[in-house]
């Protein structure tokens, strides 16, 4: 057997030129110096190139046909691993074509040395790269395509998570507003959202200078609301493309330094159907450098785009759902401040306070009611009065609402109750307001305000009615009787109560029994006055001589059956034998009466207790109770408005009624009830309070203390005249002691007390069958009485009606005069 | 009790009716509605049939009103019935009896006669 011989050629079956296959071998071939002179190439490489033989033949060395990238890295591998190793393989290397084009190749070089060992000659062989290296590029694009790709997904998805969190319209433009830079790597960017009306572009977000930060109108020209309007994403790819189709935005992008300008409608519904689409917003975003967007790059922006407008379409209307709420949080809020009062002014008051500064600047209600109307007014400034006056006036006429009151940036709401126009309110709505819709809201107050205003108005009709009736009915005359005095006071609760069913009364059963009674009506308003009304005349129609307070009471007891409103009325109800001074007492569930003796603390009078009227579950049998009263005795009857105070227990309030009415038992007796109330209730007392005070018997001595004021000397008069008649005294007599007496009383006042207005004069009255005698003393400093000319006068007065007159200054000045009784001689 | 003041034109003259206290404490009010009542007037009855009380401060009033009506050459009767606190005080204080008379119609003859 023997091996092919290897060391010689195969014979070919045709006969092969080494030139020709030199020159024409499928890659190139160079062979240069040492320092890489070209000095031989072959025809495949000069033809890949462009280059002739003659160009490159001892003219050029193989570095200077490389980029310049390849030319550093044949400096800095190529040559010194090529004299270490005498080879180089596979080096890529691209070379520069005689017209400038690039060819990528990879290189193998051999380095031949002489006998010498010195380099001698290098040989390089070349291929063609070209499609490997177009290959190797495609995968490195196609692998940073991916790469931006996940990168701009994963910044969509971060972005619609956000968006899927964002609750209100303001948070969505916020959110994305910041999706163009990490998605798209663009250099600023701002968001416009259309407003409820379709009217403005509010720049809401972001400060991209080429599309501008400012509000725009929808209908303008500007090209954010051009884009708005069509719907359709633009892209505006340089400044020749603006110059083309956009004038004025060529000028900005050149001005702010922008290249390529994307303007993004940001659109709700459904993708497949755009002319169904609205645009909620737009989203402007521009790069510095010119950008030219790729395919997937603006499958994201519109992506971007449907993700953002579904998102402000859920805000909206969330936003919308809760301003609902807000709106409807307020509406109660509203109705239930006006009941907090059943008054109507104050309920005027107190819309336009909750209406300002809350929802408006400035309002105004105004009823036709009474005269001149009801007005209330809270903020402002106000409008021109004249120009809001006739606004008003034609609202309060068609009853229609003025949405905008000649241009005074007011909404005038007509009051409407029942079909008839109770007033107006008219209001400027803040600004946060005037942004949303606010009509179906606003008639929506004035309805409720109209109906609270309306039943106020009502409850005043009522309480005026019931307090003219409770008036007429208390109003009747008291009976006059020498042998007896009587003081009544009526105060109706100062806040906005209803009129109560508290009542007096006194009458004579025959000529020797005088009956007292006060009571207090369960409830408020027309009805219990009225039920007052039918209480009072039963218990006229029921007393009688031989029937007594028990029978009276049992009696009362029946006619509730058939009476319901007067169910649990309570009474106290006395009869008193002017003759004797026996009285008989009953108190159905009433505060006991308050008796005073002379010379004796007050007590209360606890006995003759039963139930109140009609009472089912209490104690209804009903006693009576006799005491005898002493001359000089006064008793009072009250209701529980004058001891009931929120803040002190009833205990206290009986005990602070002992003591002032104590401190009071030698007051002249006109005024005395009225006197007690205030000390005790006070005028702005809440409940109603009524009191009766009954003086009995003839005093023998008549002991008054007085303040220094004049208007207590009328009290005093009446009293006395009282005393004067009680004893009897003659008219001619009484008028000469009541002239003397208030003479003497007005010294004391006027010269005693002339520095001190908180001084006390003290009269004290003695009659006997003889004479009336009247003691005024004063504890003040006294002055020469004849130095006042008028003062003087009275002095005369005194003198020439008393028979002696004398005065005693020795502490203070007391004045005793005394009148001879010529009736009784 | 407070007074008051009515008044009413009876020809030339202005009859003013007083009711109540005439006092210290009520002369002030009443005096300057009674001045209002008078100004202008040819002739002044004033009525004090129902004048309840009348003090040395009343009178003082009553002076006074009489003195300046004078001083304007204005007649003026005051009508104090037959009896009655009014009547009694004036008497005491001594007015003179030409400016007092029985009732309206009296006073009336007086100013003309």
């Amino acid at each position: 057997m023997s091996e092919p011989d290897v060391t010689h050629d195969v014979r070919l079956p045709w006969e092969e030129d080494p030139g020709e296959l030199y020159d024409h071998a499928p890659c190139g071939y160079l062979t240069t110096l040492p320092d890489g002179t070209i000095v031989k190439v072959n025809e495949t490489l000069l033809s890949w190139t462009g280059y002739t033989r003659r160009e490159l033949i001892g003219r050029r060395r193989f570095r200077e046909l490389l980029t310049p990238g390849g030319q550093i890295y044949h400096e800095t591998h190529y040559a010194p691993l090529l004299s270490m190793q005498d080879d180089v393989h596979e080096i890529a290397f691209d070379m520069i074509c005689a017209d400038g084009r690039r060819l990528p190749t990879l290189v193998n070089s051999v380095l031949g040395r002489d006998p010498a060992g010195l380099p001698r000659v290098i040989r390089t062989t070349i291929f063609n790269a070209t499609e490997r290296r177009g290959y190797e590029r495609e995968l490195l694009a196609a692998r940073r395509a991916a790469e931006a790709s996940e990168r701009r997904v994963r910044v969509l998805q971060q972005i619609v998570a956000d968006l899927a969190a964002a609750p209100t319209q303001a948070e969505v433009a916020e959110t994305v507003v910041r999706a163009p830079g990490p998605a798209f790597g663009a250099t600023s960017s701002s968001v416009w959202l259309v407003d409820e009306h379709r009217e403005v572009l509010a720049a809401v977000a972001g400060t991209d200078p080429a599309t501008g930060t400012g509000d725009l109108a929808l209908d303008s020209a500007h090209v954010v609301a051009e884009v708005a309007r069509r719907g359709d994403l633009h892209v505006i790819g340089s400044v020749r493309e603006a110059e083309e189709h956009f004038d004025g935005m060529a000028s900005e992008m050149v001005r702010v330094g922008r290249s390529t300008v994307v303007l993004l409608p940001m659109t709700t519904g459904c993708p497949d159907d755009p002319a169904a689409a609205e645009v909620l917003g737009v989203l402007g975003f521009s790069f510095a450098a010119p950008k030219e967007l790729t395919d997937s790059e603006l499958r994201v922006v519109r992506l971007l785009g449907q993700h953002a407008g579904q998102a402000l379409d859920r805000a909206r209307l969330y936003d919308q759902a809760r301003r609902r709420e807000d709106r409807a949080v307020f509406l109660v809020e509203t109705t239930h401040a006006l009941e907090g009062t059943q008054r109507l002014t104050e309920r005027a008051r107190r819309l336009v306070d909750r209406l300002v500064p809350e929802i408006a600047d400035w309002a105004r209600v105004w009823l036709q009611v009474g005269a001149d109307g009801l007005t209330e007014e809270a903020g402002g400034p106000a409008p021109d009065p004249d120009r809001l006056a006739g606004q008003i006036a034609a609202v309060a006429v068609s009853g229609e609402p003025d949405r905008d009151a000649a241009g005074l940036g007011c909404v005038i709401q007509p009051l409407v109750v029942r079909g008839r126009v109770l007033g107006t309110l008219a209001l400027r709505p803040t600004a946060a307001l005037r942004r949303v819709s606010e009509g179906a809201f606003l008639t929506d107050l004035a309805d409720r305000a109209a109906l609270s205003l309306e039943n106020a108005r009502l409850y005043e009709q009522e309480r005026i009615v019931a307090r003219t009736l409770q008036r007429s009915l208390l109003a009747h005359e008291t009976p006059q009787d020498p042998r007896f005095l009587l003081d009544t006071h009526y105060q109706a609760g100062a806040r906005d109560l209803e009129v109560g069913g508290d009542w007096y009364d006194s009458f004579l059963i025959g000529p020797d029994r005088l009956a007292v009674v006060v009571g207090d009506v369960v409830g408020r308003g027309i009805e219990a006055a009225t039920t007052m009304g039918q209480l009072r005349s039963a218990i006229r129609a029921l007393a009688s001589a031989e029937a007594g307070p028990a029978r009276v009471l049992q009696g009362l007891d029946h006619f509730v059956e058939r009476a319901e409103n007067a169910r649990m009325a309570t009474v106290v109800y006395a009869e008193i034998a002017l003759d004797s001074g026996e009285m008989t007492y009953v108190c159905a569930g009433h505060p006991p009466p308050l008796l005073y003796e002379p010379a004796r603390p007050p007590r209360y009078l606890l006995d003759g207790r039963s139930a109140p009227l009609g009472s089912r579950s209490g104690r209804t049998e009903r006693i009576e109770q006799r005491i005898r009263l002493n001359p000089g005795s006064r008793l009072l009857m009250y209701t529980d408005g004058l001891i009931e105070r929120r803040t002190r227990p009833l205990d206290r309030g009986l005990e602070v009624l002992a003591t002032e009415y104590a401190r009071r038992c030698d007051a002249p007796m006109p005024g005395l009830t009225a006197g007690l109330t205030d000390l005790l209730a006070g005028r702005e007392h809440a409940d109603d309070v009524c009191l009766l005070c009954v003086a009995l018997g003839a005093e023998q001595r008549l002991e008054r203390s007085i303040g220094a004021d004049p208007v207590q000397i009328g009290l005093l008069r009446q009293d006395l005249r009282g005393w004067l008649a009680t004893n009897s005294v003659g008219d001619e007599c009484a008028q000469a002691v009541l002239l003397a007496c208030s003479e003497a009383v007005a010294n004391a006042i006027e010269h005693g007390y002339r520095d001190d207005p908180f001084g006390v004069v003290d009269v004290t009255a003695t009659v006997s069958t003889e004479a009336v005698e009247i003691r005024v003393s004063d504890r003040g400093t006294w002055r020469d009485a004849h130095v006042d000319v008028a003062r003087g006068r009275g002095l005369q007065l005194i003198r020439q009606v008393m028979d002696h007159v004398a005065f005693d200054r020795s502490d203070g000045t007391t004045v005793t005069m005394r009148r001879i009784r010529r009736d009784q001689s | 009790m407070t007074g008051q003041v009515t008044s009413e034109r009876m020809g030339r003259a202005e009859l003013i009716r007083l009711a109540g206290d005439l006092d210290v404490a009520t002369a002030p009010t009443m005096g300057r509605e009674i001045v209002s009542c008078v100004r202008g007037a040819g002739a002044v009855l004033l009525d004090l049939t129902a004048v309840a009380f009348l003090d040395s401060a009343g009178v003082r009033l009553l002076d006074a009103l009489v003195a300046d009506l004078d001083r304007l050459g204005t007649p003026i009767r005051l009508v104090v019935g037959e009896r009655g606190p009014a009547r009694m005080t004036l008497q005491l204080c001594a007015f003179r009896d030409d400016l007092l008379a029985v009732d309206v119609a009296e006073a009336a003859d007086g100013l003309t006669g």
